[in-house]
């Protein structure tokens, strides 16, 4: 049986296959395989059937008094299951032209008696139904077969894809289990209360405990117990809230010791938004936190450093701006002196001498002024104020710096410029730095040179300064450095001249920017708003 | 020490100031003109040495400190330049270092702004004086040159070997004439060089470092 049902598969197949080929056109071998099909098997198949039954029936029917042709019935029912429709016809059709001949009155005939058609009749609607209910039913179980099979194949491929998908998703656990050891980073694990069910070997090996110690809420034992309190108050709140946590505590490490971490726990949610787990990753702060503490320091020191620098640098040109006067002074007043002890006394001369001296008084009187208000601790009212004069004002207390170093300060002033609101204090510290630093840029070169100090209006309410030098200009590798905190160039410089002026610059809405001229010397300029 | 008289009538002895500040020329003009000394005032180092001429009698008054040519540097180059006039310097904030400096190159004086005007008269009045002898010296030499340029080629070589100290007979063998026309040249060039002995023929001859004999013939 089995063997006959592989045999009707494999023919299926091929008559699928054949009716493919049917479609390439090759007519004669079409032909063939079609009478193949339709014709020769079927009707092979039908014959051994028919065969098989009309022996039985032969053998039987001495045994049976009734016209004996159930068998027929069985063969035209193999037929058409075992070889299909056609062949369950053919059945029909050797069926009927042997009952006829052989079992139907005339005997050995193929006339039919008037009282046998009926019987003919109902045999072949019978054959013919038999034949059509019988290959309905093995078509059906060929397609639920076939369905079955597929599904089979389906199965067992999805089996195996879920096998390959169990080993990567077991692979990947383990390089990320593998990834946690092995990162300095020290990271935990907790359940949804909060109990520690996993920490990771830099973890382990800081605080020098086992898992074991760290399960639960061993934790809390490690945090400093100044920050105890506080970790445990906002890691409960956390776990309440289920938000993410950060704090910054200080971690007992093996030794004894305690560092800076920043402890940063994530909450992992399920697909029904519990929070299944919390994750929390230890950072390293120490360094930072001392950096920091430093920074701070640092600029404190700095910032009294650069005021006291700028005082020492200026305190020459003030002394000389301050002298100029009072010499003046001085000698006006011996003259005044003479004037009146001459015979006769010469009142005319003595009182013009007079005025000069009220004149030069004034002007030393204003030096002081001037001088007090730049060192005004307090400056940080923003006043209406001329750049051109705040320019013009650094030019003179820079003139004897600037003698000494052989450097001529030329000034190129707008005629008309937008009166600004600035911290004139701030504002003629950066003209200062950037004039004092164009000044040391030419310091090492021969021969007499030009710090050019420019104004110009810069759109609406703002004024453009530019301070160009004949040193050798910026190298372009420190160009992007030059404002940077404690960069410098200079051997006994701090670094941090630009980066004030900058941040000044900045205060007043404008900008510093640094270039290099077409003659190869620095160029540093800068823009201050209008405050509204 | 006889030609003091023309060189005050020459010109009179003027102070010369050079500073930057106008107001600090101011008051120095005034407070020399109200003691009776003229001052003229220059705004910077390059405006004097444009302006000078070898008749400027008096001192400068030099800021040590000035915008372009620096004090010192117009006081090296004057030296250079054969400018003698004397110098005063003054500055606001002397470092000893500069000082020293300018007083080795030859300044007279170094005054700190602001200064008493005693010491700033002390040193006019030290300057003039270097200055009035310095051009009385001048007149002397110029006086005692142009004698020499009135000497003939012959009586020049006579004055040399005279005040080498040769004898009349040794100078006659040595240009080849006979004793009496080396006295003649003798008594001309003593009439000429308006001298009444040897001695002071060759002190004269010393001031205007006449070459020796011997030095001119080899």
């Amino acid at each position: 049986m089995t063997c006959a049902r592989g045999r009707i598969c494999a023919q299926g197949g091929r008559g699928k296959r054949l009716y493919d080929a049917s479609m390439t056109g090759e007519e004669s071998s079409r032909i063939s395989r079609w009478a193949m099909e339709y014709g020769l098997k079927p009707f092979a198949i039908a014959s051994f059937f028919v065969l098989v039954a009309l022996l039985w029936t032969f053998l039987l029917q001495h045994e049976i008094a009734y016209p004996f042709v159930f068998l027929f019935f069985g063969a035209i029912m193999g037929s058409a299951w075992f070889g299909g429709l056609i062949s369950g016809f053919w059945a029909v059709g050797l069926s009927s032209l042997l009952i006829t001949y052989f079992f139907i009155p005339p005997y050995f005939s193929m006339q039919v008696a008037r009282n046998s058609q009926s019987f003919l009749a109902a045999f072949i609607l019978c054959a013919i139904a038999i034949t059509i209910v019988s290959s309905s039913r093995k078509r059906a179980e060929t397609a639920i077969r076939a369905a079955r099979d597929q599904l089979e194949t389906k199965v067992q491929e999805r089996t195996a894809e879920l096998q390959q998908s169990n080993l990567e998703i077991q692979e990947s656990e383990r390089q990320l289990r593998l990834l946690t050891e092995a990162i300095p980073q020290q990271i935990w694990r907790a359940d949804a209360e909060g109990s520690v069910e996993y920490c990771n070997l830099p973890l382990r090996d800081y605080i020098g405990h086992s898992m074991e110690e760290l399960h639960g809420r061993g934790f809390f034992a490690v945090v400093h117990p100044e920050d105890a309190p506080l970790y445990r108050a906002g890691w409960q709140a956390a776990l309440n809230s289920g938000e993410r946590f950060e704090a910054e505590v200080r971690v007992r490490s093996a030794a004894g010791l305690y560092r800076w971490f920043l402890v940063r726990s994530l909450p992992q949610r399920a697909q029904d938004g519990q929070i299944a787990r919390w994750y929390t990753i230890h950072i390293d702060i120490e360094e930072q936190r001392r950096a920091q503490q430093e920074l701070v320091f640092a600029q404190e020191d700095l910032a009294r450093l650069s005021r006291t620098m700028s005082m020492a640098e200026m305190a020459a040109s003030i002394a000389h701006e301050l002298n100029q006067p009072m010499t003046a002074v001085v000698t006006h007043a011996y003259a005044c002196r003479e004037w009146l002890r001459s015979e006769p006394a010469n009142v005319e001369k003595a009182s013009a001498t007079a005025e000069k001296i009220v004149r030069e008084s004034t002007r030393a009187s204003e030096v002081v002024k001037r001088v007090r208000a730049l060192f005004r601790k307090e400056a940080q009212v923003r006043e209406e104020a001329d750049v051109n004069q705040l320019i013009r004002e650094l030019a003179r207390l820079l003139r004897d710096e600037a003698i000494r170093r052989d450097v001529t300060i030329r000034l190129g002033l707008a005629e008309t410029l937008p009166r600004l609101a600035v911290d004139q204090v701030q504002i003629q510290q950066v003209l200062l730095n950037l004039a004092m630093n164009g000044m040391e840029a030419m310091a090492g070169l021969a021969g007499h040179h030009e710090l050019r100090i420019r104004s110009e209006a810069y759109g609406e309410g703002a004024v453009l300064v530019v301070v160009e030098d004949e040193g050798p200009g910026i190298a372009p590798e420190m160009a992007s450095r030059i404002f940077e905190p404690f960069f410098t160039t200079k051997p006994q410089g701090t670094g941090i001249g630009l980066a004030i002026c900058r941040s000044i610059v900045e205060a007043h809405e404008g900008r510093l920017w640094a270039a290099n001229s077409a003659q190869g010397g620095a160029v540093l300029q800068f823009t201050v708003r209008a405050q509204s | 020490m006889t030609g003091g008289a023309e060189v005050r009538a020459e010109a009179r002895a003027t102070v010369f100031i050079v500073d930057d500040d106008l107001s600090i020329c101011e008051g120095l003009c005034n407070l020399l003109e109200s003691v009776g000394i003229p001052a003229r005032c220059f705004s910077s180092a390059e405006e004097f040495r444009g302006q000078w001429s070898a008749g400027f009698a008096g001192c400068l008054l030099l800021d040590a400190r000035l915008p372009g040519m620096s004090g010192v540097e117009l006081h090296q180059q004057m030296q250079q330049a054969g400018m003698e006039i004397p110098v005063i310097f003054m500055t606001a904030h002397g470092d000893i270092p500069m000082v020293r400096k300018v007083l080795k190159a030859g300044a007279v004086e170094f005054l700190t702004k602001p200064f008493q005007k005693e010491e700033l008269l002390h040193a006019v009045e030290q300057a003039f004086a270097l200055d009035r002898a310095r051009r009385e010296e001048e007149a002397v030499t110029r006086s005692i040159r142009a004698r020499l340029q009135l000497l003939t080629e012959r009586e020049r070589s006579v004055l040399q070997m005279v005040t080498a100290g040769l004898l009349n007979k040794q100078i006659a063998a040595e240009l080849n004439l006979s004793e009496i026309t080396v006295k003649l040249h003798r008594r001309h060039v003593m009439d000429k060089m308006q001298a009444s002995s040897l001695a002071e023929l060759v002190r004269l001859c010393e001031r205007v470092k006449v070459p020796v004999w011997p030095g001119e013939t080899q």
